[in-house]
């Protein structure tokens, strides 16, 4: 696909610009937060495009009101069909796409979701790399919401029409494949025609879940997750989002915009959701019951499509308690300050990391739990964890962590897995660890959540029927395995690409090409191989990790073999069997300037043969092979199982040979002394053998002349 | 199983030793009645076959190789004398004396028994000489032929025989 972008002659652009595009990406990166949106004409004065597929983008018009989070809208045009007026949305390369999503909505029309007619993978100049682009149908009217105002947008008597109604569709529509929008706000709705009539959804697919998310959007135990790593979610996360939506809407401002987000948390964990807004923003009254509905902090009471369908007919709706926390009869105190529900002084316990560990060490918590807040079962989880501390063995500091990181599990099992600085949701973990890596935090504090095992616990401690979550437990069970391996293949790098569908490959060989499918990966590598010098493999731990999740074939063996990298002609067979295994699966057939990269660094593996002669025949046919481009051919050469089972024989056969002459050079030439001693006794036995017979033929002689 | 060994080995060192016993009994038994039907014979083959009485007192080896030769020789040496002593002279003590009288006589009979005894000393260092370059040409056909494998199987052969054995 990004083959077929081509960047087309310039004549207004600086370089200068493709620099401040490249800076406000990363600005963008940086903060975890959604750049505000700026309502300003498209920027003017360059026809430089890119064309790919049946588009055509131009990098130097932006269009900044469809930017949505990190992710940047440029002017678009349909080439080869009619799709009316369209933007492209460039995705941000640092940062992961919702797979599932762009292959949901892609070519799909879902009223109330903006039109995702394609996507593709294109080479963005501006970068000087390839990332993913979305391109949208333009909505007929202009975005519903700017931050900052002061009186509602939309009458709150037209919301539920006009705005609700259309997002239930796309909820129920998502729900229905199991997957959550997770980028619904205010800011982020669309007229969908000049009349104003009604609003489309914007873009949820380019960023991961939750990541353009301003706190206040995100449900109680949701918020306190790294934005990356907040989690897919699911249908109460984005009814959670509708709620503070249609309260942005009816208020006219984001609500509680003048606290930070530290105070948002505070708020929320101490009074709740609804409590908190209703205690600083004046809702609409209409809108109230929907908002307390909406905003339940407990996911199971929180109002589903159902109820909020319910009050769209002007049904009555059973009232939910908007905080179901249970609340403790005494404060817990925590770095100076109190707290009186489990979920706060998770919370605490997070903010306190260090301190917190002699309250849990000595049971303070735990009796805090059981005669506090009178919950028998978390007292009882607390006493076994703090009893696990005890047994740990020698690594004193490891344990320690361990116990406060399950502490707060204890305390707050729906929230994100913490571990000291680490924050993510058990389905955002692979999320935040592509953000980890690819912002130079590297995967260190996603390693220590892993090898200590937390999101097993976590999992054990989870309450409530929350399948976007359970449905992970297969593959975290994997990942502990992976991060013991150190070897090429596994790591965080398997982790990683077993986590996110949409991770591209960030081996530094082809991180630019944005490697996502396999069928990627050797044209990208075919394309590095014409400007880099063949001195090393093609192949590195990302690459190995990322043919291994995305190939379906069993790679077990190779990866085994590359355990040992002393072993040149096994660790190069290895490497060489993964190439052409995935030529052979998802081609390109012919790849010659991989294989002359392959050819100059495969001359270990001929070694596989013990004989000179076939080596030599070997080495001959190599290049020619390499011309060709066939990598599956040059693995077939090096592994003709009947030739190399014949070699190994006669191989075994000539050692023997060569012990054997060797063993009677040796008792030749060691047995002199005997040989002496068998030469006298031979050649006296000859002599008198010789002596007797010429005795005979004497006396036979002269009796024959007696008779004769 | 050990005890039977011995046995049997003492047994048949008995039996040696008796028809050992034996044989030189039949000799003396043939050399009296030779003494008492032809004493010119007697003294002939007496006198001519004194060399190999000689090596028979003093080759006390395994095998008595050197009286074999001696004898084997020495007899050839002799026997032409007690033919011509049948045939001609009738058995005659004179005869007999005349012959060993004869130097030409004494030189060929004692001559071949030298002959007989320069035959032991020869021979094993012969053999030997053979045997050394019959290990010498074999030598160097297992040289040859291991200098095939390596042509053969280059470097990885040596490799491996070392790795064997270490």
């Amino acid at each position: 696909m990004a083959d077929n972008a081509k960047m087309q002659p310039d004549d207004a652009q600086s370089g200068l610009e493709a620099v401040q595009d490249d800076d406000a990406l990363e600005g963008g990166q940086e903060d975890q937060i959604a750049p505000s949106p700026e309502v300003a004409a498209p920027r003017s004065g360059g026809n430089r495009h890119v064309d790919v597929g049946s588009f055509r983008i131009f990098p130097d018009l932006r269009l900044p009101e469809f930017d949505c989070g990190p992710s940047q809208a440029f002017v678009a045009e349909g080439t080869k069909r009619d799709d009316g007026p369209i933007f492209a949305l460039l995705a941000n390369p640092l940062l992961p796409t919702r797979s599932e999503l762009l292959r949901v909505l892609s070519g799909v029309k879902v009223a109330g979701q903006l039109d995702l007619l394609d996507y593709e993978i294109i080479y963005w100049p501006p970068l000087d790399r390839s990332t993913i682009i979305c391109f949208y149908a333009k909505p007929g009217g202009s975005k519903v919401f700017t931050d900052g105002g002061k009186k509602a947008v939309i009458d709150e008597h037209d919301l539920p029409l006009a705005v609700i109604a259309p997002i239930i569709n796309i909820l129920t529509v998502l729900s229905d494949k199991n997957l959550a929008h997770r980028n619904l706000r205010a800011d982020n709705l669309f007229f969908a025609d000049e009349q104003r009539t009604t609003v489309v959804a914007g873009d949820c697919s380019s960023c991961p879940a939750g990541f353009a998310q301003p706190l206040v959007y995100e449900p109680i135990d949701r918020m306190t997750a790294e934005p990356a790593g907040r989690g897919a979610g699911a249908l109460s996360d984005d009814l959670y989002a509708l709620g503070i939506t249609i309260a942005a809407l009816g208020i006219g401002h984001t609500p509680l915009s003048k606290f930070s987000d530290k105070e948002i948390i505070d708020m929320k964990l101490a009074r709740g959701s609804f409590q908190a807004l209703v205690g600083h923003e004046k809702l609409p009254l209409t809108l109230i019951e929907p908002i307390r509905g909406l905003l339940c902090d407990d996911f199971e009471e929180r109002w589903g499509l159902a109820e909020l369908n319910n009050w769209l007919d002007g049904r009555r709706v059973k009232p939910v308690q908007s905080n179901s926390d249970r609340r403790a009869a005494r404060a817990q105190n925590m770095g100076g300050r109190d707290y009186y529900t489990a979920r706060g002084l998770a919370n605490g316990v997070t903010n306190n990391w260090a301190a917190a560990l002699a309250p849990l060490r000595d049971g303070v918590i735990e009796v805090w739990l059981r005669r506090g807040l009178n919950d028998a079962e978390r007292s009882k989880a607390m006493s076994e964890a703090m009893r696990q501390m005890a047994w740990s063995g020698s690594d004193k500091r490891t344990a320690e962590d361990v116990l406060v990181a399950r502490g707060i599990a204890i305390l707050d099992p729906n929230g994100p897995v913490r571990h000291k600085t680490f924050s993510a949701m058990l389905d955002g973990l692979g999320p935040m660890l592509s953000y980890d890596v690819q912002h130079g935090r590297g995967p260190q504090a996603f390693s220590e959540v892993i090898i200590r095992d937390l999101p097993t616990f976590w999992f054990s401690r989870l309450s409530g029927f929350r399948p976007e979550i359970q449905s992970q437990q297969q593959v975290y069970k994997m990942l502990r395995y992976y991060m013991q391996q150190q070897t090429m293949g596994y790591g965080y790098e398997r982790c990683l690409y077993a986590l996110v569908k949409n991770q591209h490959c960030l081996s530094p060989l082809v991180e630019n090409e944005y490697v996502i499918h396999i069928a990627q990966l050797l044209p990208a590598l075919e394309k590095i191989a014409t400007v880099t010098p063949h001195s090393s493999w093609p192949i590195d731990r990302h690459i190995a990790a990322f043919i291994a999740v995305r190939l379906q074939d069993d790679t077990e063996p190779q990866l085994t073999a590359l355990q040992n990298p002393g072993d040149e002609v096994e660790f190069s067979r290895s490497i060489i069997s993964l190439l052409a295994l995935v030529q052979w699966r998802h081609g390109p057939d012919s790849l010659p300037h991989l294989g002359l990269w392959v050819a100059r660094l495969m001359e270990p593996a001929t070694k596989v043969f013990h004989s000179k002669e076939r080596r030599e025949k070997v080495e001959r046919e190599i290049p020619k092979l390499a011309k060709r481009g066939n990598l599956v051919e040059l693995y077939n050469l090096i592994n003709d199982e009947k030739e190399r089972r014949r070699d190994q024989d006669e191989f075994i056969a000539a050692v023997e040979e060569y012990s054997a002459a060797d063993n009677e050079v040796f008792d030749i030439e060691s047995s002199g002394a005997s040989r002496m001693i068998l030469a006298e006794q031979i050649g006296r036995q000859v002599a008198s053998f010789a002596s007797t017979m010429i005795a005979l033929l004497t006396v036979s002689a002269l009796f024959m002349m007696i008779v004769w | 199983m050990a005890k039977k060994k011995d046995k049997s080995a003492a047994k048949s060192g008995q039996k040696g030793k008796k028809s050992g016993g034996l044989s030189f009994l039949a000799i003396l038994v043939m050399a009296v009645l030779l003494f008492m039907v032809a004493l010119p014979t007697f003294i002939t083959l007496g006198v001519g076959l004194l060399p190999s009485v000689l090596a028979f007192l003093f080759d006390r080896h395994h095998g008595r190789y050197l009286v074999r030769c001696v004898f084997g020789l020495n007899f050839s040496g002799v026997a032409p004398y007690v033919m011509e002593l049948w045939r001609d002279g009738g058995q005659s003590m004179a005869m007999a004396t005349h012959q060993l009288l004869d130097p030409m006589t004494m030189t060929i009979m004692y001559g071949a028994a030298g002959l007989g005894w320069l035959m032991y000393l020869a021979m094993p260092p012969i053999v030997a000489n053979v045997l050394s370059l019959t290990a010498q040409r074999r030598t160097v056909e297992l040289r040859e032929q291991q200098r095939d494998l390596i042509r053969i199987w280059g470097d990885n052969l040596i490799s491996e025989i070392e790795k064997g054995s270490r």
